[in-house]
């Protein structure tokens, strides 16, 4: 019966297409060879910095059905396989069935291909456009040629769901009776919120921000992902039956032993929001911050439509550091860009990836090579050059007399094996002073806060994440789980949609007995 | 085996000669070649039209019991007496069974393949969903032919995915002492496992004729070489763990591998492995590996008593010869032995016509003349038995009754079942009724005989085929090249025996001349080899037989025939027609 209610629910009616002769085709298999490359455009740098909207254009049904066609429907596909290959991901985390709604897209069957993307993706419209797109990294295709378009796919699939409003409320038919409280409403929060509200539990997230939406919200910049679309989620969740309460902090504002009391299961999505600090010389220095505090209040100003300009972390007319070489380092240049900074430099201790795959950094892994993201680009157009200067490290950070930002110094370094560890060693004689009124450190999370473990004493991991084994989900105090960059450390959007989706489903089977949750 | 495009040339320069019964990983399925990927360089391997699929049925039209299997392995040892026969079957319950009958038919080798192989062109239900595991028919197989004391002449070859050393050392302690490999070299030659080897569209270029594909190919021979090597490394560590010096010591010594209880699966529990690991116990004297070769009787050949002897000088020379023989049908697959040396010292084109005749009188043992090439000529006045002309690649075979016979020719059997099976080139004059399955898989033979069997031609994809007489039943089926020619007296021959599924009928009167008169010729070629009484009274009264003439000519050859003409009188000539003809048709969806 269990088997059939699966069957049932999920994988019937089989989208399976076949020709005349009755053998199994999928894609077009000579699309590969016919039609190049295009993800949706990008609007021109130069353009995009004067607003704050999205920085893709909208797409175009036939051409985004062209890179659908190109899809090879492999034998042994890896797009969708979500492995960890030198501890990066190879293939969808949430195993998105990317090679059939690829298909599907081709053969203009929108509608199905919707269906089969919210299968395994609770929010296509989040890593749409803003996930890196591990299943680019690993698709076949990538062997020889560059890879099919899966992102902008996704994007355009859900963004048609949306436009043509086959995108509904679907409240559960039943209620459980049992309550389930989540904390934080980040991708992990809302994953596993959605798929508890599905299963017919009533569910409170907890955030202690103003608004839901947790690092969707604050920590990724308007242009890469629009706030309003963020809000239409959490709106459809609502409209679904799930509770939202903001402002409330747990372990401040409301302790987190009452959520126990109160709830039949609690599950932690609080993230891993400990930024790693650069404790030099200067660091108390006005005008230095962490790059959360910069594009949370950015956000924040958005959408309070207050002057951004205005507030002392802003980039307006200043030179600009931001100290970081990833995605959140980027969304910083982007962010100063948009401010009218006076200079912009971003500075990136490893070295330069190489233009192409190096020897030990095969297909399919993640493939660690140059690339421009929208910030480097923008920046490029408006200052001449890529803003990133590689192997670089901070000495100190230089105030004038009142206390205020003044200038950085830099040095070059270079990678020295010590004891098996690799190490960053300056090369003497590179010592500069480059001129700053603001710096950003953008450097990484080290983990979650401690207030919440430590009321509840809950057990910690080596890196300090909550210990709660991948699968499982529990934590040491019965009831209580834990997913997402509480449990994994900072990570991609789509890893904290596959553990909110997988702490539900365990959730459901420690509440119910059983679960028909993915 | 016996494919397109094997020719006593093919035949003598390889050193092992594999007879394919079936495939592990679509056990009791053939293969198509559709024909958009037959380019007209893999036409010109295999013998056959550029744009016309390829079909190979599952079954082997010559082998329909042990003894065709059996004579198939001595024919195949005549074409090229230095080469291994290998028979490959796949594991499945009885396996051992139809091993030890291999075995007793004479094959030098016996392959037991298993299911897990096989390219992305097998069916996807098959690759699935069919076969068993090699481990089970190489332990079968093993235990029989110790049982029957057969194991000692044969070598018993693996293969269906291994990959590790670890998988060889199993095989070997199964009971197998070679091992085949094919999915894992192709990976580490940058195979990704697409499964489109039939759609010519492998993005790395490995199983597709699509130069801009062809271009993207990266791998090397490096690669595999290292791969193997980490294969024998493997091996060889595993031997000098459990003590072996050598595979033969290893062979079959199933006390060496242990059953892991580990394996908690739902599926495995109660599962009884004791008959894998069963190891018969046999006289100390019965060998547990191969350590003698199969006596395959080629010393009593008519070759190698008188044939190859007489026609040494020709062979080295070329002076023309003719030797005059009895034959009686003890004398099996005569001609072949001197055919092979004929095409090993004079390359694939042969000597001229009928440099070596061979006049026999009486009646000819099976596989007369099979795979002999340009320049030999066989008379027999008397009868043929089955096989005769088998994959002829080349030589003249005439077949004619006594002079003083009683009996109506074209009414009287002369020849057996499977003639001219599988012949790529060469001529046939039958003055007399052939059996069933004339010409089948011919590619490139011109025949003329008097009556036929049922299923002629099926499957043929070039050459011609007159037949002055009646036909059998299903005639055509699966024909996808070549044209046939039949003289339909009773006006019966499109309704009741003709297979229509692949071919068009057209009358020979309203054929242009040239082919009418390419008719008559042959007539005439066969009147004057067999002084034929039929022939004879066929040209006499043509005026009145011609109309009974039919053509049958298969559809998609009859679309890359029309393209090439085309091709050629747009002015384009040789390959550049033949490749202008190849993309006409592809285009046109074919």
């Amino acid at each position: 019966m269990m088997l059939f209610k699966r069957l049932s629910k999920k994988m019937w009616p089989p989208v399976i297409n076949t020709n005349l002769t009755g053998e199994f085709i999928m894609g077009k298999s000579t699309g590969f060879l016919e039609y190049e490359r295009k993800p949706i455009p990008d609007r021109l740098p130069t353009e995009r910095v004067k607003d704050w909207n999205e920085i893709h254009e909208d797409f175009e049904e036939d051409k985004v059905r062209k890179q659908g066609a190109r899809c090879m429907d492999c034998g042994t596909p890896y797009c969708h396989t979500g492995m960890t290959l030198s501890n990066m991901a190879s293939g969808c985390p949430i195993n998105n069935l990317i090679p059939e709604w690829n298909d599907l897209v081709y053969q203009n069957k929108w509608r199905e291909a919707l269906d089969r993307l919210h299968k395994t993706n609770n929010f296509p419209e989040f890593t749409g456009r803003v996930c890196p797109a591990p299943c680019e990294g690993s698709c076949v295709l990538g062997v020889i040629e560059p890879p099919v378009a899966i992102k902008s796919i996704e994007c355009s699939i859900i963004d048609k769901g949306f436009q043509e409003g086959w995108v509904k409320a679907n409240p559960p038919q039943s209620r459980s009776g049992k309550k389930v409280a989540v904390v934080g409403s980040g991708p992990a929060g809302l994953a596993t919120a959605d798929q508890l509200n599905k299963a017919g539990h009533l569910v409170t997230v907890y955030e202690r921000a103003d608004r839901i939406g947790g690092l969707l919200l604050y920590g990724i910049p308007n242009m890469k992902l629009d706030k309003q679309i963020v809000q239409r989620r959490v709106d459809l969740m609502a409209e679904e039956g799930v509770e939202f309460v903001v402002s409330t902090e747990i372990g401040k504002d409301l302790p987190a032993k009452k959520l126990i009391e109160d709830f039949d299961s609690v599950i932690l999505c609080c993230g891993a929001t400990k930024p790693r600090d650069l404790p030099i010389e200067g660091r108390e220095l006005n005008g230095v911050h962490f790059a959360m505090e910069f594009l949370t209040k950015n956000t924040q100003g958005l959408l309070e439509l207050k002057d951004i300009t205005a507030f002392e972390t802003a980039a307006q007319g200043k030179d600009a550091i931001v100290i970081g070489g990833g995605d959140t380092g980027t969304d910083c240049v982007g962010t100063s860009l948009r401010h009218g900074c006076k200079s912009i430099t971003q500075l990136e201790i490893m070295p330069r990836p190489p233009e192409e795959r190096a020897e030990d950094n095969p297909w399919p892994e993640w493939p660690k090579v140059y690339k421009m993201d929208y910030g480097q680009e923008e920046a490029k157009e408006i200052f001449g050059a890529d803003p990133r200067k590689y192997l670089t490290a901070t000495k100190k950070f230089i105030g004038d007399e009142s206390g205020n930002l003044k200038s950085i110094l830099i040095h070059e370094i270079e990678w020295k094996q010590e004891n098996g560890r690799f190490l960053p060693v300056e090369v003497p004689g590179t010592e500069q002073e480059i001129p700053a009124q603001v710096a950003f450190l953008a450097m990484g999370f080290l983990g979650p806060e401690d207030i919440i473990a430590e009321e509840l004493g809950l057990e910690r991991d080596s890196r300090s994440n909550l210990n709660a084994e991948y699968g499982k989900f529990s934590t040491n105090i019965d009831g209580v789980f834990a997913a997402g960059d509480v449990r994994r450390g900072q990570s991609l959007v789509v890893w904290a949609i596959n553990e909110g989706r997988a702490a539900a489903r365990e959730c459901d089977r420690y509440l119910m007995g059983e679960t028909s949750l993915p | 085996m016996v494919d397109l495009g094997v020719t006593s040339y093919y035949l003598v320069n390889s050193d092992e000669i594999q007879i394919k019964i079936v495939q592990g990983a679509k056990p009791g399925e053939g293969g198509e070649l559709p024909g958009h990927k037959v380019l007209p360089p893999i036409a010109k391997t295999r013998g056959t039209t550029p744009g016309v699929g390829l079909i190979s049925p599952p079954p082997h039209h010559d082998i329909y019991s042990i003894e065709d299997l059996a004579e198939l392995i001595h024919d195949l040892k005549n074409s090229n007496v230095h080469a291994r026969v290998n028979v490959k079957l796949v594991s499945e319950v009885g396996v051992g069974t139809v091993a030890a009958g291999v075995a007793k038919a004479k094959a030098d080798v016996i392959l037991v393949s298993g299911y897990d192989g096989g390219t992305g062109a097998s069916p996807r239900s098959s690759i699935q969903h069919a076969g068993a595991p090699w481990e089970l028919g190489v332990a079968e197989t093993n235990q029989t032919l110790l049982l029957n004391d057969l194991r000692s002449r044969v070598v018993l070859e693996t293969d269906g995915q291994l990959k590790t050393g670890r998988d060889v050392a199993i095989a070997c302690l199964l009971g197998a002492e070679e091992f085949g490999f094919a999915t894992a070299p192709l990976v580490t030659l940058g195979c990704l496992m697409m499964r489109v080897c039939h759609k010519n569209t492998c993005p790395v270029g490995i199983a597709t004729q699509d130069p801009r594909l062809r271009e993207k190919f990266a791998g090397g021979a490096d690669a595999v070489i290292n791969f193997m090597n980490f294969i024998a490394e493997e091996m060889r560590e595993t031997m000098a763990k459990l003590g072996f010096r050598s595979i033969n010591e290893m062979v079959g010594r199933v006390d060496k591998l242990e059953l892991r209880n580990a394996v908690d699966h739902w599926k495995a529990k109660g599962l009884d492995y004791s008959k894998i690991l069963y190891r018969p116990n046999v006289a100390p004297e019965v060998g547990t590996f191969c350590q003698m070769k199969q006596d395959h009787l080629i010393d009593r050949s008519l070759d190698m008593r008188t044939i190859l002897k007489a026609s040494q000088s020709t062979i080295e020379g070329g002076q023309p010869v003719t030797i005059d023989l009895p034959v009686v049908n003890t004398d099996r697959v005569v001609g072949t032995i001197t055919g092979a040396e004929l095409s090993r010292i004079n390359g694939p084109d042969g000597l001229p016509d009928d440099s070596i005749r061979v006049n026999l009188v009486g009646s000819a043992g099976q596989s007369l003349g099979a795979f002999c090439p340009k320049g030999m000529t066989f008379t027999v006045e008397g009868d043929t038995n089955d096989y005769c002309g088998k994959g002829l690649s080349g030589a003249k075979i005439i077949v004619r009754p006594p002079k003083d016979s009683a009996f109506v020719a074209h009414e009287n059997i002369i020849t057996g079942n499977v003639c001219f099976y599988g012949a790529t080139a060469g001529e046939a004059f039958i003055a007399g009724v052939a059996g069933e399955r004339f010409c089948v898989r011919n590619s490139g033979v011109s025949a003329v005989v008097e009556g036929v069997g049922d299923h002629a031609c099926e499957y043929m994809t070039g050459g011609s085929m007159l037949c002055l007489g009646k036909t059998g039943r299903n005639f055509g089926a699966g024909m996808s090249g070549g044209v046939a020619y039949i003289f339909d007296e009773d006006g019966d021959f499109v309704s009741k025996r003709l297979n229509r599924e692949m071919v068009k009928v057209y009358p020979l009167v309203e054929c242009d001349d040239d082919e009418i008169l390419t008719v008559k010729n042959l007539i005439s070629d066969h009147v004057k080899h067999t002084q034929s009484a039929r022939g004879q009274d066929l040209l006499e009264n043509w005026d009145s037989f011609s109309s009974k003439f039919l053509k049958i000519l298969p559809e998609d050859y009859e679309r890359v025939l029309l393209a090439l003409k085309k091709a050629e009188e747009r002015g384009l000539e040789g390959d550049d027609a033949v490749q202008a003809a190849f993309e006409e048709n592809v285009a046109a969806g074919h």
